[in-house]
């Protein structure tokens, strides 16, 4: 056995398992994607078993691009809830990171506290959120804004204030399973989420911080705002980039929260269009499965050759 | 100085009561469920019974009645625990491999299996529920969702296992070569002891993901081998009628996971970085 082979072998497994878990089901999604595939036709009763006598070409790709209601608004949904996600979880993530880099009583319980939402599941996540947080009428959201009319309800009575506070209205409460505010819900309980796993990086990174160069910075003059632009900031490229890569590769198939909060209504994302067309058009899921595939490269070819130098050495 | 004492004291207040203010916002969900589950269904949903009420704990003993709570609990425990070890075993030695004699191509493989877990799990659901279906008729059964959840994670558990191993001096392996010891003998009594820190948090961050994975445990099971989050997505009362006892059986569902990742925090960020934060 020459001293290549062994360590060939050793990897073979990993590679070998990942390989087919990969080209297997991609090559019959891509079969799939190219016949008139669906579940049920009481009108083409051939179509219901997948046949190459069936073959449509392109014609799955075209009809999910130009016809299929749905499919631009899922890709710029994709696209917005990822960016929306990353971009909040970073920009809180960098701050509280910065807040509690210092040492001040029960920083080991504020720790705890805000790592927590991190480990729990997002099933659990979604369902808490949106049945009992934002819900309308029977959550919190509802019973603040109820709280809050009443209050102003009462003011009202008041002998000068009341004619200032008569001038208000009602407040009514957002309700996040309507069309335009799903999303939003979505986006609040995931970064909820991620931004502790945020901060446990970006702490973990501040704290190796050169101190030395900070203190010389700060004998020079330098305010707060300089300090992190030019110090911290550049020290926490790294950091920072990896909290995007990995929250793009976990959010970019987000579904059960999606599936929770409205059942896809008004909040349709690539992977949740697939999950529709499976009831019935496979055709057409396979083909809405390629472009999914499609941006995810997009996606991964640039995260992956920015991180990837990085990671090596 | 006046001035910069004043400040210094107002310093040494704010900011750590800001982020006491923070965590305690950041946490308040997860209390509020708790809290919640020890609420009646119908004190759940009443304003007057926001703060106060009558705490029970009928909905933790009417878990299984409601839910049959354990039997999705036991089906998280057995596909977690043997995907997580399944994934190391396959996993160490393609990581030991990598770390230790390294190619030119051993960049490019890393990065190859990081990029499978960027392929959309949506766009192969189908004929993963076809092929499992119809042809290999192992739908809904713990082998294949322990199949499933180790492939989602290897790659993740390769690239950490990696981390941790580049971190050995390549001479005590070598030492251990030179003694005659097998490869088998080298993992064994060697890497696995220098690298046991690592190797734990691995599994754990493993076992986390297999626990709360949410798109496959719902979509390939039915019954017979459902996990907790199939039990949650499939109660989500959407009426609210069930606030509390919904409550109780979500927080059976993420208290051992919260739990475990308090006692780890500190493992998981060097793995969850892929070792580039030092």
């Amino acid at each position: 056995m020459s001293k290549r082979t062994l360590p060939r072998l050793l990897q073979a497994p990993a590679v070998l398992l990942l390989l087919f878990w990969m080209l297997i089901p991609l090559g019959m999604t891509l079969y799939f994607s190219s016949i008139r595939y669906v579940l049920n036709s009481l009108r083409k009763p051939e179509w219901t078993t997948p046949s190459l006598s069936n073959w449509r070409g392109l014609g799955n790709y075209e009809y999910v691009l130009f016809n299929a209601k749905d499919f631009w608004f899922a890709v710029q949904n994709s696209v917005f809830i990822v960016t929306s996600i990353i971009i909040l979880t970073v920009v809180l993530g960098l701050a509280i990171a910065m807040l509690i880099n210092r040492s001040f009583p029960g920083r080991g319980i504020v720790r705890v506290l805000l790592i927590s939402p991190f480990f729990v599941m997002p099933a659990v996540n979604a369902v808490l959120w949106i049945n009992m947080i934002l819900d309308p009428v029977l959550g919190l959201n509802g019973l603040a804004v109820d709280g809050l009319n009443a209050l102003i309800g009462g003011l009202k009575d008041f002998p000068v204030l009341g004619a200032f506070f008569s001038l208000w209205p009602e407040i009514e409460p957002v309700s996040f399973r309507a069309t335009q505010t799903s999303a939003y819900a979505v986006i609040i309980m995931v970064t909820w989420q991620w931004t502790p796993f945020a901060i446990l990086i970006f702490m973990t990174s501040l704290q190796s911080e050169d101190q030395q160069q900070k203190e010389a910075a700060i004998l020079d003059g330098a305010n707060a705002w300089s300090q992190f632009r030019n110090l911290t900031l550049p020290h926490l490229a790294r950091p920072i980039a990896i909290v995007v890569m990995i929250q793009a590769i976990f959010h970019l198939s987000l579904y059960a929260e999606i599936e929770i909060v409205s059942r896809g209504n008004g909040n349709k994302n690539l992977p949740y269009l697939i999950g529709d067309f499976v009831n019935n058009n496979i055709g057409a899921a396979s083909a809405t499965g390629i472009f999914a595939v499609i941006l995810a490269n997009i996606v991964a070819i640039f995260l992956l050759r920015m991180v990837g130098k990085s990671l090596m050495d | 100085m006046a001035v910069v004492a004043q400040s210094s004291k107002f310093n040494r207040m704010f900011w750590p009561i800001l982020a006491w203010g923070i965590a305690i916002v950041f946490f308040f969900p997860i209390f509020w469920l708790i809290f919640t589950s020890f609420k009646t269904d119908a004190d759940a949903v009443k304003p007057d019974h926001l703060f106060w009420f009558k705490p029970t704990f009928d909905n933790y003993l009417n878990m299984t009645e409601n839910y049959d709570y354990w039997r999705f609990a036991i089906n998280s425990v057995i596909t977690s625990t043997f995907a997580t070890v399944l994934a190391l075993v396959v996993g160490v030695p393609a990581a030991y491999a990598m770390a230790f004699n390294p190619t030119r191509r051993t960049k490019d493989i890393l990065l190859w299996m990081l990029s499978t877990k960027m392929l959309p799990a949506a766009a192969v659901l189908y004929p993963m529920t076809f092929l499992t279906k119809n042809f290999l008729d192992i739908y809904d059964t713990h082998f294949l969702v322990i199949l499933v959840l180790c492939l989602i994670n290897l790659p993740i558990v390769v690239w950490m296992l990696f981390t941790y191993f580049k971190e050995i001096p390549r001479e005590i392996i070598e030492a251990g070569k030179m003694d005659g010891v097998s490869t088998w003998g080298e993992i064994k009594d060697i890497l696995i002891p220098l690298a046991w820190g690592g190797v734990a948090s691995t599994a754990l961050l493993c076992f986390i993901f297999c626990w709360n994975e949410a798109y496959w445990t719902v979509r390939l099971t039915t019954t017979e081998a459902a996990t907790l989050s199939k039990l949650i997505e499939g109660n989500r009362a959407p009426e609210g009628l069930f606030f509390g006892r919904l409550s109780a059986v979500s927080t059976a569902a993420v208290a051992p996971i919260i739990i475990l990742g308090w006692f780890c925090q500190k493992q998981l960020v060097k793995g969850l970085t892929f070792g580039a934060v030092k």
